[in-house]
């Protein structure tokens, strides 16, 4: 089962890598701020003291796969998906809160207050105690894979339809979540 | 398990799939803004602490948990009076504006009439002919230096130092950019207002997902503010950037919220820079400020 999902994350992985570059060959908008012959083609920009020109250095991470504000981006926003959890949850919980904490995963904390941690959001719902709230691990998983499917308004990141966080980390997540009493 | 990785590889194959007309896009709910500062009483409620630039309360500005109230405005001028950076672009932009404007040409291209810099600024963004579009004022001044020889890119110290001299000259004057009646101008506030309540980005956020419904809201250590007065005090002095014209900012919400920037002088910046100038109408041109 996990060699499965190692080999499915490997295959998504390269799929994502192909396309995301192979979409933009001929139609990268002109107004995006990258290199387009960088493996990750999102620029920062870098302002030099007493210069009329501005620098450009590489940003830690590719976003040209993702739908951005330019007029000519003509790739639709994915839609709210739903799944199912299927099997045991199969999730570790050590894992889960390293994901909730880490600022390029989950990042639960920015928006969540988290057990243990100082400075948490305040915009989305308290985790504490999470356990007490006994709700079933298959509508938390698809809370955190796309929430859009109980509220169309939510503002919390679709992690599993972008692509942010794989089927495993999910399952992670939400040991970690169940095991906060 | 398997199932559950399709949404995945569809996103994917819908990223390929480019699309002739406009794309499936999320939409926050859209409010309706007055295009006016004081339009922030129906939004957020903290204008109240904030209209009076001179008198603000100073005990709530030295308390992290009560200054998002004051709209970071204890940071603007003439509440704050210390010499920051800004000011060391004011007196490079100033000198960089003597050097291009010796036949008073520069200043002319700029819009200012009879060579008076005084509230050019609460004039822009405005539509240029010139241009055929709406610009905004460092925009314009790239353009008006390339007359006069000399490389200001967009962006750049150098452009936004003219930018902050520029704006200095109109510090205190209310911005005043007529959004409301049938002509360009209103046409980009309107799509500024839509790109405002557009979702994208690897998180699926607009600006208004935080900035109209979750002021007041911490985000870890940083608390949410109102739209509403804040296009009044850029370009700004920013400890990290050095100098950061608005749409260097907008940069920085993207790849802070994980989104393909824009190139300084875009369309899609200038239309929200449009849109955000109009919510600061009414208030003073607060140049040169800092920020964190």
């Amino acid at each position: 089962m996990r060699i499965g999902t190692i080999f499915l994350g490997l295959t998504a992985f390269i799929a994502h890598s192909l396309l995301a570059h192979s979409a933009w060959s001929n139609e990268l908008p002109s107004d995006f701020a990258v290199n387009p012959s960088a493996v990750n083609m999102t620029l920062e920009p870098k302002v030099v003291v007493n210069s009329g020109r501005l620098e450009w250095i590489p940003f830690q991470r590719d976003l040209t796969v993702w739908p951005s504000l330019s007029y000519e981006d003509k790739r639709p926003t994915p839609k709210a998906r739903k799944v199912t959890l299927e099997g045991p949850l199969n999730g570790d919980p050590v894992r889960g809160r390293e994901l909730a904490l880490s600022r390029d995963k989950g990042y639960c904390v920015i928006c969540h207050e988290l057990p243990g941690e100082a400075w948490p959001g305040t915009v989305g719902a308290l985790l504490l105690k999470f356990k007490k709230h006994n709700y079933p691990s298959e509508l938390v998983f698809q809370q955190i894979f796309d929430s859009r499917v109980f509220n169309p308004n939510s503002y919390m990141p679709p992690y599993g339809t972008f692509g942010i966080l794989n089927e495993q980390e999910i399952r992670d997540l939400v040991a970690y979540l169940q095991s906060l009493d | 398990m398997k199932r559950t990785f399709i949404p995945v590889l569809m996103l994917l194959a819908g990223i390929t799939q480019a699309q002739a007309e406009a794309p499936y896009r999320e939409y926050d709910p859209m409010e309706n803004y007055l295009p006016h500062v004081r339009g922030d009483m129906q939004l957020s409620g903290s204008y109240k602490y904030w209209k009076d630039p001179k008198n603000l309360d100073w005990r709530m500005a030295g308390n992290p948990e009560e200054n998002w109230k004051l709209n970071w405005k204890f940071m603007d001028p003439p509440f704050n009076a210390s010499v920051h950076g800004g000011h060391f672009a004011a007196d490079r932009g100033e000198s960089i504006f003597q050097e291009l404007n010796k036949t008073g040409r520069f200043a002319a291209c700029l819009g200012a009439k009879k060579g008076n810099l005084k509230g050019l600024r609460t004039r822009y963004p405005m539509v240029r002919a010139d241009l055929n579009h709406v610009a905004g004022l460092e925009e314009v001044i790239e353009r008006c230096a390339a007359k006069e020889g000399r490389v200001l890119q967009n962006g750049s110290y150098d452009n936004s130092a003219v930018s902050v001299y520029v704006a200095s000259q109109s510090t205190g004057s209310p911005i005043n950019i007529n959004v409301t009646s049938p002509g360009p101008l209103k046409a980009a506030f309107e799509r500024g207002r839509k790109l405002f309540h557009t979702r994208v980005g690897r998180s699926n956020l607009a600006c208004s997902s935080c900035h109209t419904h979750q002021i007041g809201l911490h985000l870890r250590g940083t608390v949410v503010t109102t739209p509403y007065g804040d296009a009044a005090h850029f370009p700004v002095y920013r400890t990290r950037y050095q100098l950061q014209s608005l749409h260097l900012r907008f940069a920085e919400c993207n790849l802070a919220t994980r989104t393909q920037p824009l190139l300084p002088g875009s369309r899609p910046y200038t239309d929200i820079e449009v849109f955000l100038t109009g919510l600061s109408n009414g208030y003073p041109v607060s140049v040169p400020s800092e920020r964190d």
